[in-house]
């Protein structure tokens, strides 16, 4: 953590008080955190620094802010509160407790944007192991949270682990194939001793509970090595690259790739390619037919989730047309109608077959009702910018001969690899 | 721990100087502690604040910032009890302990047994020969506290048929002593709510309000209460708004029924609801039954109140309902909506619980948890959409969850005494619908990541 830069200390006119400025950067790029009072945002293609706070309960938020932020900024937004001089500078100064929050946000940050990609050679992380890391960060960072309300959907130790104790027992097998001294050993190690100690002090029980304490009690030589591969493999419902598009027909007008823009469906359903969304136009006798083509996540469920494209001719009205899962793909075919008030002579033309002025075709992919409307254009960049992070942070979880991950100090540091990275660099050469 | 920037003043943040006071005791008090050494957020809470600090004894000592001799006293204060919150850590592992051997999950150990730990640590230092069977008999008189207060207790109680056809004569008459008020008399006190609302909010919530108390002493409840009755419309200075706010389905609240039976799933509206539910929601949560009146009681009295005005006795409570009503219409989870909220006449606890909703907009959006956000419904957009159509109805949701808290005081004798304790009802309550709304998004997704192959056909709707 860098040392002694200043930061501002303001409060608004509803008695919001903020300590440095929000983060202006697309929402996939932002790790977030509800703690007590608060909610704090890192951004997450910045150098690691202190969040941004914006504290609507600057008394409760005392509770942590002296260990994140330094007791000159506690002691400034408690004045700030009280209605003190407006706009200070101060120098801070952080615990530990910072760099674990830090990565919990991060955490949190990866399970909804790890911009897991086949084309990209991006691989998932398996979920379970991830969502088992952030029980035992959030309780590793329980002096952020506190018990007085309701309100911070965070502070979920018990809740994390309930829903992703399935991957207690392969982190017990991996744990055991993992010799002691070494970095991944160690951090096996923290992890499953603070959900051992997480889920005691949160009263939970159960078979998984209970053989992990028995485990952990005494500590067997490390056993043969593992495949990494095999423990957290997801069965594939669909054979890859199974055939062609269905015969649609036809001579191809116009094709094109369409706008992957991450913000319009939720996590799990789309690869995450630049270039995942294709789309066909036809003619087929008197018809203009177009087909889209989104590549699916690797993890997508094969039905259940109302995916549709939204085509757009010529700046004119969205279409939506439905898709459905096809082996790895999200397909769609529908008749491409131009709007009679937006483009009549596009119409005209493509009627005629004279592309002179070939229609202008966008195309997106979204989820309705999820959807909040389209990014900003300079997004692909930052689409970019997060997966060169996921491939430099693969890159750094990546097993070497030296177990290199000991250099870092796996728990409080902001950028360590997290199990579920190390599992997905490990497993990276299947995929 | 490093010493980062240097103290500002002499005076320290509390939450530190407690912090360094625990490490300083040394081992032995794990299980009350972090995985870093701080002391737990409950341990802070309820132990060290309220049995050993004790700032209601030492007002001095209730501030966030401490000077030097108050943060020396401090110290002083945890130092002299270390033997005593090592015992106390000692008894909480022995209680956990018992707790599994006994096959108890329900409830937060450190709720249940922090205090009765720390009691037990002054009462018989630490755990020595016999220490089992005490933890045995803690762990029962703790399980023992609801007293009887159960769901089960409640339906054996109304199982009875003579008791049953007795209770509904009972409602019978009440329902038909009602009296009826007109709707301006509704209307004035909704303006009085505006007042009461516009000194809700930071910086100083209640401050200098004393419209709140004017509006129990004119009986501004019961007014509205009776209004409804009455078939009043208007109120709110909305006409799309019914002057219930979805209290209930009907246009005027119906006679309650006995009932029998009750599902969290299938609860009707609050005004809708039998005398069963309304007393199932009261013995489902968990805190503090001890503290409610034995079945029989509880039953009598729920027979009275649910044919008193907005279906609550007290007052204080009443007018709660009028100045959560007032919030309500003003209400703008999507943001910049102006669906009426702005001719409504917006104040300070509208702006206050508004931003709230924006934040928690803005965190959703980074935690890829959107509902889409237009005025009008997405016909494709499933359950998702349904979501979003109580986001543009905030009223509804807002309302039901206002009101059984205030029939859970009610029932508790627990009176709203001035403004400041009011707005802490009324901002609960707004968190409350934010944490619903994001744990339905969250389940609603999760259940879209796991379908399994069916329902596709929804994607042609």
């Amino acid at each position: 953590m860098p040392q002694a830069a200043g930061i501002e200390v303001t409060r608004d006119a509803d008695g919001t008080v903020r300590v440095g400025g929000e983060p202006a950067c697309p929402a996939f790029t932002r790790a977030v955190l509800d703690v007590a009072g608060a909610v704090l945002t890192w951004p997450v293609l910045d150098e690691p620094a202190p969040p941004a706070a914006e504290i609507h309960d600057p008394e409760r938020a005392q509770q942590w802010l002296w260990a994140v932020h330094g007791e000159r900024v506690a002691a400034a937004v408690h004045d700030r509160a009280a209605g003190g001089p407006d706009g200070v500078r101060v120098a801070y100064g952080a615990t530990a407790l910072a760099g674990g929050a830090a990565r919990l946000a991060l955490g949190h940050w990866a399970a909804r944007w790890w911009p897991a990609s086949y084309a990209d050679g991006i691989p998932a992380l398996e979920p379970d192991v991830l969502g088992l890391e952030l029980a035992a960060l959030t309780h590793q960072c329980q002096q952020l949270f506190d018990t007085a309300f309701d309100d911070q959907p965070d502070d979920c130790v018990a809740e994390l682990i309930e829903e992703h104790q399935a991957a207690l027992d392969p982190l017990l097998q991996w744990w055991r194939a993992t010799p002691g001294p070494t970095g991944t050993g160690r951090h096996l190690d923290g992890v499953l001793r603070l959900l051992d100690d997480a889920a005691d002090s949160a009263g939970m029980d159960g078979p998984a509970l209970r053989r992990l304490r028995s485990a952990l009690d005494r500590r067997p030589p490390a056993g043969a090595p593992l495949d990494l591969g095999a423990l957290f493999a997801r069965p594939r419902d669909y054979a890859l690259a199974a055939g062609g598009p269905p015969a649609a027909g036809g001579r191809v007008i116009a094709r094109g790739s369409g706008n992957n823009d991450w913000l319009r469906y939720p996590p799990g359903l789309v690869d995450a390619a630049e270039d995942a969304v294709s789309w066909t136009a036809r003619a087929v006798g008197a018809r203009r037919r177009i087909e889209v083509e989104v590549v699916a996540d690797a993890a997508a469920p094969v039905a259940g989730a109302p995916l549709v494209a939204e085509v757009r001719v010529n700046g004119g009205r969205a279409h939506r047309v439905p898709l459905a899962r096809r082996d790895d793909l999200w397909t769609g075919l529908a008749d491409l109608r131009l709007d009679a008030d937006t483009d009549l002579d596009a119409d005209r033309e493509l009627e005629r077959g004279l592309p002179a002025m070939p229609p202008r075709i966008e195309v997106g992919v979204l989820l309705p009702g999820f959807d909040p409307g389209t990014g900003a254009p300079g997004d692909a960049v930052h689409r970019d910018a997060v997966r060169a992070l996921a491939r430099q942070r693969l890159a750094a979880a990546r097993p070497s001969p030296y177990d290199t991950h000991d250099i870092h100090d796996a728990y409080d540091s902001h950028s360590g690899p997290f199990l579920a990275e190390i599992a997905a660099a490990a497993t990276e050469e299947d995929f | 721990m490093p010493s980062q920037s240097q103290p500002t003043g002499e005076r320290r943040p509390r939450g530190m100087v407690i912090d360094r006071a625990w490490r300083e005791l040394g081992p032995g008090l794990e299980p009350l502690s972090g995985p870093g050494g701080a002391p737990l957020t409950r341990t802070v809470k309820l132990i060290l604040l309220p049995l050993v600090v004790r700032p209601a004894l030492r007002p001095e000592l209730a501030a966030d910032f401490l000077d030097a001799g108050e943060a020396g006293r401090l110290g002083e204060l945890i130092r002299e009890c270390g033997a005593r919150l090592e015992a106390t850590a000692r008894w909480f592992t022995l209680l956990k302990r018992t707790r599994r051997a006994l096959g108890v999950v329900a409830g937060n150990p450190q709720d249940l047994y922090f205090q009765r730990c720390f009691e037990m640590a002054t009462e018989h230092g630490a755990p020595a020969a016999g220490a089992d069977a005490v933890a045995r008999a803690v762990l029962e008189d703790i399980a023992d506290a609801a007293g009887g207060r159960t769901v089960e207790a409640l339906k054996d109680h109304l199982a009875d048929t003579a008791r049953r056809s007795r209770l509904d004569a009972e409602l019978a008459a009440a329902w038909g002593d009602r009296r009826t008020a007109p709707a301006q008399d509704a209307v004035a006190g909704v303006a009085l709510a505006a007042e009461v609302l516009e000194a809700c909010g930071p910086p100083a919530p209640g401050k200098g309000a004393p419209a709140f108390t004017a509006m129990v002493e004119g009986g501004h409840g019961s007014l509205l209460g009776r209004a409804l009755w009455a078939r009043a419309s208007g109120v709110w200075g909305r006409d799309d708004l019914p002057a219930h706010l979805g209290l209930t389905v009907h246009q005027v609240p119906p006679r309650p029924a006995v009932g029998r039976s009750a599902s969290t799933a299938t609860l009707s509206a609050p005004f809708d609801r039998t005398l069963f539910e309304r007393l199932f929601t009261v013995l489902q949560s968990s805190a503090h039954r001890e503290e409610l009146p034995a079945v029989p009681e509880l039953v009598r009295r729920e027979a009275g109140r649910s044919c008193a005005p907005l279906g609550l006795y007290d007052e204080s409570l009443r007018v709660a309902v009028v100045l959560g009503g007032r919030l309500a219409v003003g209400l703008d989870p999507l943001g910049g909506q102006d669906s009426g909220a702005g001719r409504a006449g917006l104040t300070a606890a509208h702006r206050a619980v508004n931003s709230r909703w924006q934040r928690e907009a803005s965190v959703l959006r980074a935690r890829r948890m959107t509902v889409s956000p237009g005025p009008a419904p997405d016909p494709d957009g499933g359950v998702l959409d349904a979501l979003a159509q109580d986001l543009r109805t905030p009223w509804a949701a807002y309302m039901r969850r206002l009101w059984v808290r205030l029939h859970g005081r009610d029932v508790r004798d627990a009176p709203l005494d001035d403004t400041a304790s009011a707005w802490a009802v009324l901002d609960g309550v707004a968190r409350s619908v934010m944490m619903d709304h994001r744990a339905r998004v969250r389940s609603a997704l999760r259940t879209l990541a796991a379908a399994p192959a069916r329902a596709s056909e929804a994607s042609s709707a």
